[in-house]
């Protein structure tokens, strides 16, 4: 493995945080040039330097192999989570270092988890920064790398193989470089066209840009301290709605359908799954809550309902509601959707949806296999057969995953904190959802939290992001030989 | 970017303009702490000066108006006209230095009872509109307490109607001295901000200067001296036991020049060994 290769890769990706920071400075200056201004054209810079610096030295690669390539997205993220805390800590205000690569981390994995109390007493262009961080996330820190990658083929299947879940994959039919320009058209599209929806349902522009921003990346960061609730507008949640549902769905898919193709989201075996998961999930909550009283009308309890479950599923972490406050089912069916997340191959985190559905898949495989020892079951998702050692992993990742968020609860409650957010901060942050419950609800934040469990959600975090194994082989000196 | 000396001289200047840089920007913020921290302390100065100098005046005033109306002292006018002139002049300064204005709200119209007070009670006065509202609302005079021996009426006058007033006023210019400290402890917690503010940048360009300086040692190493070391063993290689020279370098430098002129250089002499 080279690591001046990984390092000058790593360095293009710094160069593209660099160019977001000083968009974020822009927007400091015409702020009047607020507070923020200066930490962020610093940060710039030297997010700058340290991008162009192994450019200086290192030539381009021919071919990159996988270990490179899964080496520069790890990297990428963690150094990108490592730049991305300067504008705030040289901002200070409530960022002291924990703070600030929690919300960085939170940012950069699209957990929209914050530690701020008071999110407008932040400048604008920091404001900007956030849900920059959130955007770049979204797309992936590694997709920036491909689109200005000059060299062909070899590099970009190496850096998509790692990006994308395994099961995201199976789902492309386009060469790699299709891959980029599919995942650049749907999510610039998606993001544009939400900020001039935002924009029309009288949202300012700069609030409309940054939810926008953050609906599309399924991260979650407000300029509000109240989140969408704020607005109290239906019509931006159906707006968001949209946005969150489109973002949460395989990107390639949502390409297909508006280039007429035929393996479209209609015929998604996994996005009719996810819809359905959706709807049910809804429908029920909104009838908890509305029998439990918490709202007057069956309307305004399903407008809420569907919000916060669109929200949760596809891991962006907008609220409307107090989610504390509602009825222990509708609770824990909130808790249940953030930890299925949605489909493969979009930016949301959690389990995936397909893996859910092939999870379902061989245990009604393994109940008909008893029933009929000698049949020969095959198990299909989305019309492809899954292979043995496909359904091994996934089935792996499920155990893992689930390991690992009561691994988190049992350190949160061993810091004191009672079982509820112990459990939902594990869940959130491993899902990059961003709100749990209890002190971590959706209109509270992690700022009470001690900074050693801070320090852990954004290990979770980051876990969940590079799909847990992804980062336990980064650890592995072993693995660079 | 081919040359070595370039790659040298853009590394160096690179580490340069970030100490520079991240200098300049601490220097400003260190500016800023500065200012910062000298206008608090000459907003806390003159708060005392200004605090103790009202203190004087109502102090002098009071003096003079229990000589004039206990002992009947007229030589004590001009001593209760001044401290009052003074007494509103350090107002007017408080005022104009936009000191806390709803403490001085309350001061001012302590001040314009007093004055009220005591031109009423020494018969005249200006009749400005200032003090005019204030007159006409004090009611507490010698007339009105309807008793003939001035010196008696005046002793009651001064302790039952003007003390308490005097009392009140001197509580107020303490409220006054104690209320502007407490709206100085925000921006003194903001100073604390700014000296973070200042100190920050420099860490982190230490650091981001340490990770380039770390990069540096490693890209020399790979690319300048390690080539240069291989090219040494293969030439003594090739010279002491006519060992194939095989060195490959990466970039399209000075050391591959050298390298390719070493190569051609053995090329030479293999083809005058064979002729």
């Amino acid at each position: 493995m080279r690591f001046s290769i990984i390092l000058r890769y790593v360095g293009t990706v710094m160069l593209c945080i660099s160019a977001f920071m000083a968009v974020s400075a822009f927007i400091s200056y015409l702020d009047g040039m607020d507070s923020a201004f200066y930490p962020l054209l610093l940060s710039a810079l030297l997010t700058l330097l340290l991008g162009v610096f192994p450019m200086l030295f290192v030539r381009k690669a021919d071919a990159i192999n996988n270990k490179e390539g899964f080496s520069i997205v790890v990297g990428s993220w963690i150094l990108a989570s490592v730049v991305g805390m300067f504008p705030y800590l040289i901002w200070g205000g409530e960022f002291n270092l924990i703070n600030a690569w929690f919300e960085s981390v939170s940012g950069f994995t699209t957990t929209g988890a914050t530690i701020l109390n008071d999110v407008e007493a932040l400048p604008q262009g920091l404001l900007f920064w956030r849900s920059a961080t959130n955007w770049i996330g979204g797309a992936g820190v590694v997709m920036f790398a491909l689109l200005i990658l000059p060299s062909l083929g070899t590099n970009k299947m190496a850096l998509s193989s790692m990006e994308l879940s395994s099961l995201a994959r199976d789902n492309y039919r386009y060469r790699a470089q299709m891959i980029v320009r599919i995942l650049l058209v749907v999510y610039v599209g998606i993001t544009v066209a939400t900020t001039l929806l935002l924009k029309l349902a009288g949202m300012r522009w700069f609030d409309a840009l940054n939810h926008a921003m953050s609906a599309c990346a399924t991260g979650g960061f407000s300029t509000k301290n109240a989140s969408i609730g704020f607005y109290d507008s239906a019509l931006m949640e159906i707006i968001l709605i949209v946005a969150m549902l489109l973002s949460s769905i395989h990107f390639g898919l949502i390409y297909a359908t508006f280039a007429r193709k035929s393996n479209n989201i209609f015929r998604s075996e996994v996005v009719k799954t996810y819809l359905a998961v959706v709807a049910v999930c809804t429908v029920i909550i909104a009838v908890n809550i509305y029998d439990a009283g918490v709202y007057d009308s069956f309307w305004t309890s399903l407008r809420s309902s569907l919000f916060q479950v669109v929200s949760l599923i596809s891991t962006t972490g907008f609220a409307t509601a107090d989610t504390n406050l509602w009825a222990p089912l509708s609770i824990i069916l909130l808790m249940f959707v953030s930890v299925t997340g949605a489909c493969a191959g979009s930016t949301s985190g959690g389990l995936k949806i397909d893996r859910m559905l092939l999870f379902v898949k061989t245990l009604a495989s393994r109940i008909r296999h008893q029933q009929h020892p000698n049949a020969i079951l095959r198990i299909r998702v989305d019309g492809i057969l899954q292979e043995n050692e496909q359904i091994h992993s996934a089935m792996v990742f499920i155990i893992t995953y689930v390991v690992l968020i009561f691994l988190g609860t049992f350190v949160n409650a061993l810091f004191g904190l009672d079982l509820i957010t112990s459990f939902s901060s594990s869940v959130t942050c491993i899902g990059n959802v961003g709100p749990g419950f209890g002190e971590v609800g959706s209109m509270d934040n992690f700022s009470s939290m001690p900074a050693i469990l801070k320090l852990q959600g954004s290990l979770l975090m980051l876990m969940g992001r590079l799909e847990i194994f992804g980062f336990i082989q980064f650890l592995f000196i072993k693995w660079w030989r | 970017m081919n040359g070595i000396g370039k790659r040298v001289t853009i590394g160096f200047m690179s580490i340069v303009a970030l100490l520079f840089v991240s200098g300049m920007i601490s220097l400003f913020e260190l500016g800023d702490l500065s200012n910062d921290t000298e206008n608090i302390l000459s907003t806390s100065k003159r708060n005392m000066e200004l605090a103790k100098d009202m203190l004087k005046s109502s102090h002098e005033h009071s003096r003079a108006m229990l000589h004039l109306a206990v002992f009947g002292e007229k030589e004590y006018t001009d001593l209760a006209n001044r401290s009052m002139s003074e007494l509103e002049g350090c107002l007017a300064a408080a005022r104009s230095e936009s000191f806390n204005e709803t403490c001085l709200d309350s001061l001012s119209a302590t001040v314009s009872k007093i004055r009220a007070m005591s031109e009423k009670f020494l018969g005249g006065g200006t009749d400005t509109e200032t003090h005019k509202e204030s007159r006409d609302s004090v009611t507490f005079s010698t007339a009105d307490l309807g008793i003939a021996d001035a010196s008696v009426s005046g002793k009651i006058w001064y302790d039952a109607g003007y003390e308490p007033v005097y009392t009140e006023l001197t509580e107020q210019i303490k409220q006054f001295m104690t209320l502007t400290y407490s709206s100085l402890a925000p921006r003194a917690a903001q100073l604390n901000k700014n000296a973070y503010r200042s100190v920050a940048p420099v860490l982190l360009s230490l650091l981001v200067m340490i990770a380039i300086v770390l990069m540096f040692f490693y890209f020399i190493m790979v690319y300048c001296v390690k080539p240069v070391i291989k090219m040494n063993k293969s030439l003594g290689g090739y010279l002491s036991y006519r060992l194939p020279y095989e060195v490959k370098t990466e970039l399209l430098d000075e050391i591959k020049e050298l390298n390719d002129n070493i190569e051609s250089l053995i090329n030479i002499s293999k083809q005058n060994n064979k002729q």
